[in-house]
Formats: structure tokens, C-alpha cells, sequence
């Protein structure tokens, strides 16, 4: 009985171990969000949208800039899927051209924010004192525009076009990231591996990246894919002034803007670009949603 | 889960009001783009629309300014005080000057003297008669620089005016000045009863007096300005209608809105979009008739490669003016056939440069610049400029000349265009634009534009044009108010400059606006303003 009974623990011990292993953090991670339905489809629909963001000048009908004077305001029908717009130009195939230029301004001002705001966080997190004081401040600052103005004033300096939009959404996106990061940074920081990490003597870099940086990483990430929603529609607010993209580029915003006049007339001039910048913005939104509820370790399933 | 439930509800609903949608915006824009519009045809056939009352409501697109004609410089602020204030001379319907207070009129030779016979008999609203010395203290307030007011440079040339009896008046100016009766017939030369300029002062802008078939009756700035019947108008017969309420209404869309239900009897402009869809139903009939204003793209004559007459030439062939009308401004429009639009005085027709990439590209080749060159475009930032703009864009970049569109607001284009001190400085190559002659002369929409003495900042001539041979042939018609003389020289101005292309010519627009059908004698003269006076509504 005793033997056999040694039997059974190791026997245990080994499935343990195993379980251990499958049960790696992204697994759970995959465990969890697979069973977010919408967040599943949001998901699968943002792969489409950047599958089409790389081939779209292969499938889409139409040229996106060659104008037929002969069919302007043509509505929906078979040959125009969308219908044409004030230039004659299909609409269709300038909103899956313009598919590009949002994603890419999207994720690449919230890239450089996410960067910009975690470095500032981590430091201010873990130096304390001063160094946290003006940095928080500064934040504070940027914190009191709204979002939109802020990025007017920044294109009001820089001038109109789509790189600057990209610095300006950027630019607003920082202290976001530093106040989420800064936050996570305090918690670990106090926790007893950092404890003793610091005690062994590992110099600060050290613990920032090795220690501090992974465990914040779960909260960039949902925040990160929340801001792309977001600063699509910024971009896309900041064309539709007439402040982003120069025409005849086929962003969304500025699709939108020059609809405008035939509101009563050709609604789908301003529709379909209208409906794409929905759509997007709402499948990142949901998105996030479900990673958030899969990272975040306190929620129950 | 519940959240979950409730979202995939409304993204279903909304599938479902995405495809009703779209089935919807195939039927109500099924118009077509190939057709000219016409919009006389269906006057007729639609029965006349119901109308209560006796008065009008005409909805108007910008708030109003003044109602001192000799501190106005916006057309519709003059349209209205139409209604109550005349001047000597006047416009018809086709900008020909007639008589209006005056019963004739005369320049001497040398364009320094003009004489104005008056009609007798006519009281202002307050009673005060009307006569030369009631002219001579509007001309005196109008042509003082002491007095600031903003039409003062129409009238700075007088030397002095005078009444030479009771129905005589002559004016006498400091130098030839040809285009003097235009300006006299200018909504700025409107008279104001000398008791009202007395009594009120600078606030005579509140509270306009005049000769007019309508009396001020009240102005709330934030709604509306009404008038009511002068029955003791000198004009036998006239007004027919016992008032007008004049309301600003800014949004294109509720303007339009307001002639369906029938809140107004006649509304301007219509947004050229709508003009198809909203004319003949509802009782609705639009109007459209060429204006002069004149829509140009003017190229800085001084930088390269704009400097070579070649490249403007060019840039007028690779121009499809046609197609600029059917896409800027849904058709309603005429192409530009000179320098000036056809409705203004000396006007005198030019061939027109025909659409011809191939020709372009050939003049560009001459010229040196075979695979094209970038250039910087800027204009206005609204919809309609910018949508123009874009369509320059394009048409230029079929003769490979990459152009950049700069939509501005008016103060930077203040600043970058019009402020810029020395020509060396000016960074402006193309410039889209526009321009309305309201004074109906040729001078007023040749010289400010096209002049060599007009370069920013003191006038327009935003091409940096300089022509020697123009010049003299401007000036000279200004020292004779004779109008062969005059014809001739003007003729030979458009002749010379329209080969020397300082502009991209485009179009001249057209004037636009709704009404009721039951609603007469209410239109728009070329420049834009207004005229009432004869309004009649049938029954």
C-alpha cells in the first residue's frame, strides 16, 4: 500500500508538471478569448482589413484617382458597387484603397504614442520624486485638452497632411500610455520579486525591462488595440476638416467631407466612407474589449 | 452576456437599415449627369401653388451687415436696401444702366463732368422732397474720407458736387474718370433722405430712409428685416405686395427646406446640387441665368515656369472647361469666352481655348518642360472651391504637371496672398479665384485684376501681371466717357490679354434661385443682388 501510495503521488506530480506546461500564459490567454465570440469576429474582420490594406491595388476594380467626368454621382448598382462619387470615381475601390492609409496612420500614431508613453511611465513609476512629478504634470497638461483640439492645435503648427496627423494623434496619445503604465509600474514595483531583484543588486535598467516592462505589457496591449479605434477616428475627423489627408488621396474622413453637399441628393457618397470608418473603429473597440477581458487576471470566466 | 445580446441586436438592425439604405439612395439620385439642366421648361406645367396673404418671405444665405448703402460693401446687404433706397441711375435685368431717379443724365468729353437731370415730385418716406440738394449732401457724406465710410473709394475722385437748381445736379471730378455713371449706378450711390442723415447720424444704418416702394419697417438682427408698402410710391401701380420679410437663413439645406413648406415664397441661392431634384415639384420653380462672376485661375506671371506665355497657354488647353462645369457646378454655367464675363459692358468675345492635351503637351514640350513640373495650387476652403480645385488637379496632371492642392481659410490666404508687400516675396503660383464686377464696366473687372498698378497688396492681380501696352489701353479708356472710344479700347485690352493667358480661364457662374410659381417679378440681376420692387403674387 505505501509503495503503491508513492506511486499515486509521483504519478500526480507528474500530471501536474504537465498541466503546468500546457498552462502557459498564452494559451490561458487563447483559452480565454476564444470563447469572446464578437470579440473573435472583430477580430477575424481586422485581419480581413489588413489583408486588404496589402492587396487592394490588386482587387479593386477601379482606379482610385482616374476621374469619368461622364458618371459622376452615379448611385449603387453592379458595375459601381458603391456608387461613383462628384469626380466620377468608384467609390468601392477608393475605400478599399483607403483601407491602407487608415490602418497605417492608426497604428502607427499609436505606435509611437504607446513607445513614447511607456518609456515616459516606466520612468516616472519607478524613479518616484521629481523625475515622476514633472512628468505626470506634463501629462496633466496634455490631459486638459480634448483630444481633438489638442491635435488641431499641433496640425495648426506642423501644417496640414497626413504625416503630421500621424505626430499630432501621437502626440496626444502619450500621456495615456505613461498614466496606464505608470500605474502598473507602481504595483510591481512593490512586489516581493522586484524586492528581490533589487536586492541581489540588478541595476535599475535591469529591473525595469526584465522585471517591471513584461508585466505591464498585458494592459499596453488592450489599451493599444482600443487607441487604434480611436485615433482612426481622429485622423479621420482631422481629414474631414480639411487638416489630414490633401486630395485626391482616398482617405475615409476626407471621402466623408466631400459628400457633404450631396447630402439629399447622393447619400452614398457619404454613406459607404462613413459606414468603412464605423465599422473599423467598432471591430478594434470590440476587440479590445474581449482582450481586456482575457488579460485581465482578476476577471472570473 | 446580456451586453452581448443587445449588440448583436443592433449590429442586425443596423444590416438591415444599411441595405434599406442603399436601396434607397438608387432610386432618389437616380439623376442624370449627361443632361443640361433646363429648368425654364416646367414652369408651366405645374399648377400654382397655394399662398396666403399678401406678403413675401425670401430667405437669404447670409446675415445682413448694413442698411447704410454708402458703408456696404457686401451684395446682399445691397439687394435689400434695394427695397427701400434707389439712386440716380440704375441696372435693368441684363446690367443695362437705365434712369431710375434721375430723369437724365450727360458727361462732358473729357469724363470729368456729369450732369444729372432729376425727376420731379418724388418725397422721401419721411416727406422730405427730393431734389438735387438731397443728392448733393449723399454725395457730400459719401465722398468725405473724413466720414470712413467703406464705399468712399468709388466716390474719392470727386472734386465737387453741386446742385445747380432745384432739379439740376452736377458733380465734378479731380481727374478722367470714365466708368463714373457705373458708379453712380452702383447700389453704394443709393440715396438717403438728408433729414434721415441729420436726425440719425452714423445710425442711419438702422434706420434707412429712402425713395424706394418699401418702407423699413423692423430689423432683428439675429432673425429678420422687414419692409412694408410705400403707398405714396412714384411709380404708379407699384408695390403690389403689402411687404417682404427678409430672413437669413446660412444652412443650404434648411433654406431649400423652407421654399418646399412654403415659409418662403423665394429663396437664393440654391445650392446648384438641389436644383434639379427641387424644381418643378411642389410648385417650385428655379432659375437660372448667367451672372458675372467669373471663376479663373490665375497664375503668377513672374515665377517660373509660369513666366513662359507657352506654359499659360498650355495650362488654358489642358483645361476640359465643359467637364469644370458638369462636375464644379452640376452644369449651370457658361465657359468663360474673355477676360470678362459676357453680361458686363465692352465685353467682347474671344476665341476660346478648346480642350487639347495634345496641344498642351506640345506647348509644354516648346517650352522646355516635356515631362512636367509640380506646382502648388491654393484657393478657398470651401466645398466648392476645393472640389474645383481638385478637378485642376486632375486635368493638369493629364499633361503631367503634378499640382498640389492648398485649401485655405481667408484670413492665411489674407496673409500669403493679398498682404505680401513686395512682388519678389510672393510665394503664390496658381491661385484659384473669382471675381464679380458689380459696377457692370468693363474697368472694374480688368483694372483691379489685370493692371500693372493692381499687384498685391493694393488690388488683385494675384498673376503679378505686368503689360505695358495693357496698361496704356486700361487708362486711356478711363479719360473719355465716350463709349465707342472706350469700346475700342477695351476690346483691344481683352484681345491681348486673353492671348497672353495670364489665367486659366474657366467659367462664369450662374445666378440661382427658387421660387414659388405663383411668385413674379421677383430675380436676380447678373452680379447677384436682388431686385423686388415689381414682385407680384398671382392668385
Amino acid at each position: 500500500m505505501e509503495n503503491s501510495g508513492v506511486i499515486v503521488q509521483t504519478n500526480e506530480q507528474v500530471t501536474q508538471i504537465e498541466v503546468e506546461k500546457v498552462r502557459t500564459p498564452f494559451l490561458e490567454f487563447w483559452r480565454k478569448f476564444k470563447k469572446q465570440r464578437m470579440a473573435m469576429i472583430a477580430g477575424s474582420f481586422i485581419i480581413l482589413l489588413f489583408l486588404i490594406a496589402f492587396i487592394s491595388p490588386f482587387i479593386a476594380p477601379y482606379s482610385s484617382v482616374e476621374p469619368d467626368y461622364d458618371n459622376i454621382l452615379s448611385p449603387p448598382s453592379m458595375e459601381h458597387f458603391a456608387g461613383t462619387d462628384a469626380f466620377g470615381r468608384d467609390i468601392f475601390s477608393r475605400i478599399l484603397e483607403g483601407t491602407r492609409i487608415s490602418l497605417f496612420v492608426g497604428l502607427s500614431s499609436v505606435f509611437v504614442g504607446a513607445v513614447g508613453g511607456t518609456i515616459l511611465g516606466l520612468i516616472s513609476g519607478f524613479y518616484g520624486r521629481w523625475l515622476d512629478s514633472i512628468i505626470m504634470r506634463f501629462c496633466d497638461v496634455l490631459f486638459a485638452f480634448p483630444g481633438i483640439l489638442l491635435a488641431i492645435g499641433i496640425i495648426a503648427i506642423l501644417g496640414p497632411g497626413l504625416g503630421n496627423v500621424i505626430i499630432a494623434v501621437a502626440i496626444f496619445s502619450i500621456p495615456i500610455f505613461a498614466r496606464i503604465v505608470r500605474s502598473s509600474t507602481l504595483a510591481i514595483k512593490s512586489t516581493v520579486f522586484v524586492e528581490a531583484a533589487r536586492s541581489i543588486g540588478a541595476p535599475a535598467r535591469r529591473i525595469i525591462w526584465k522585471h517591471i516592462f513584461p508585466g505591464t505589457v498585458s494592459s499596453i496591449i488592450v489599451y493599444f488595440t482600443m487607441r487604434i479605434g480611436t485615433s482612426i477616428l481622429t485622423a479621420a475627423s482631422l481629414s474631414f476638416l480639411g487638416l489630414g489627408a490633401q486630395p485626391p488621396s482616398p482617405e475615409w474622413g476626407a471621402m466623408l467631407s466631400s459628400g457633404r453637399d450631396f447630402l439629399n441628393t447622393a447619400p452614398h457618397v457619404t454613406f459607404f466612407p462613413g459606414f468603412a470608418i464605423f465599422i473599423t473603429v467598432l471591430a478594434f473597440n470590440l476587440l479590445g474589449d474581449g482582450l481586456r477581458d482575457a488579460l485581465d487576471p482578476k476577471m472570473k470566466d | 452576456m446580456l451586453n452581448r445580446k443587445y449588440l448583436t441586436a443592433l449590429l442586425t438592425s443596423l444590416m438591415v437599415v444599411i441595405l434599406v439604405l442603399t436601396g434607397c439612395s438608387g432610386k432618389s439620385s437616380a439623376t442624370d449627369a449627361n443632361q443640361k439642366p433646363k429648368t425654364e421648361k416646367k414652369q408651366e406645367a405645374q399648377p400654382l401653388a397655394k399662398k396666403e396673404g399678401n406678403s413675401l418671405t425670401i430667405a437669404i444665405s447670409s446675415n445682413l451687415v448694413s442698411m447704410d448703402p454708402h458703408d456696404t460693401n457686401d451684395t446682399l446687404s445691397g439687394s435689400i436696401q434695394s427695397t427701400m433706397l434707389e439712386g440716380l441711375v440704375g441696372f435693368d435685368k441684363d446690367m443695362k444702366m437705365i434712369p431710375v431717379l434721375a430723369e437724365s443724365y450727360e458727361a462732358s468729353d473729357d469724363a470729368k463732368v456729369f450732369t444729372f437731370k432729376l425727376k420731379q415730385g418724388i418725397k422721401f418716406h419721411d416727406g422730405t422732397p427730393f431734389n438735387a440738394e438731397a443728392v448733393k449732401a449723399n454725395i457730400d457724406r459719401v465722398a468725405n474720407p473724413d466720414n470712413k465710410l467703406k464705399r468712399y473709394s468709388m466716390f474719392a475722385l470727386v472734386d465737387k458736387a453741386e446742385a445747380v437748381d432745384e432739379y439740376t445736379f452736377r458733380v465734378t471730378l479731380k481727374e478722367p474718370f470714365g466708368a463714373m455713371l457705373n458708379n453712380f449706378a452702383h447700389p453704394a450711390a443709393r440715396i438717403i433722405s438728408p433729414e434721415a442723415l441729420k436726425k440719425y447720424g452714423k445710425d442711419v444704418s438702422m434706420h434707412p430712409v429712402g425713395t424706394g416702394p418699401f418702407k423699413f419697417s423692423e430689423w432683428d438682427q439675429s432673425d429678420h428685416l422687414t419692409v412694408e408698402k410705400n403707398p405714396d410710391y412714384w411709380v404708379k401701380g407699384l408695390p403690389k405686395v403689402d411687404g417682404i420679410k427678409f430672413k437669413p437663413v446660412p444652412e443650404n439645406g434648411a433654406r431649400v427646406a423652407m421654399l418646399q413648406t412654403g415659409e418662403a415664397d423665394f429663396i437664393y441661392p440654391v445650392p446648384t446640387e438641389q436644383a434639379e431634384t427641387l424644381n418643378g415639384k411642389d410648385g417650385i420653380v428655379v432659375e437660372n441665368k448667367p451672372s458675372i462672376v467669373a471663376r479663373y485661375m490665375s497664375m503668377n506671371t513672374t515665377k517660373k515656369p509660369f513666366n513662359d506665355v507657352k506654359v499659360r497657354q498650355a495650362i488654358n488647353y489642358a483645361i476640359n472647361k465643359e467637364a469644370f462645369i458638369k462636375v464644379v457646378n452640376r452644369g449651370y454655367g457658361s465657359e468663360m469666352d474673355s477676360i470678362i464675363p459676357e453680361g458686363l459692358q465692352f465685353y467682347s468675345k474671344q476665341t476660346p481655348y478648346p480642350y487639347n492635351p495634345e496641344k498642351a503637351k506640345q506647348l509644354l514640350k516648346e517650352a522646355g518642360y516635356e515631362n512636367g513640373f509640380e506646382t502648388t495650387v491654393w484657393g478657398a476652403n470651401n466645398s466648392d472651391a476645393m472640389k474645383a480645385m481638385e478637378f485642376l488637379q486632375q486635368q493638369l496632371g493629364q499633361v503631367g504637371i503634378k499640382v498640389n492642392v492648398e485649401p485655405m481659410e481667408a484670413g492665411t490666404l489674407t496673409d500669403k496672398i493679398w498682404s505680401v508687400q513686395d512682388a519678389k516675396d510672393a510665394e503664390v503660383d496658381l491661385y484659384y479665384g473669382g471675381w464679380s464686377s458689380s459696377t457692370g464696366d468693363a474697368d472694374w473687372g480688368i483694372r483691379p485684376l489685370l493692371a500693372g498698378t493692381s499687384i498685391p497688396p493694393k488690388s488683385y492681380n494675384v498673376a503679378y501681371y505686368q503689360n505695358e501696352k495693357a496698361d496704356q489701353l486700361i487708362n486711356g479708356a478711363l479719360q473719355t466717357a465716350d463709349p465707342e472710344k472706350r469700346k475700342e479700347a477695351y476690346a483691344e485690352v481683352q484681345e491681348l490679354i486673353w492671348k497672353d493667358a495670364p489665367w486659366a480661364y474657366l467659367i462664369v457662374e450662374d445666378t440661382m434661385a427658387g421660387k414659388k410659381n405663383y411668385l413674379e417679378g421677383v430675380y436676380l440681376l447678373p452680379d447677384g443682388s436682388l431686385n423686388a420692387k415689381e414682385a407680384v403674387i398671382k392668385k
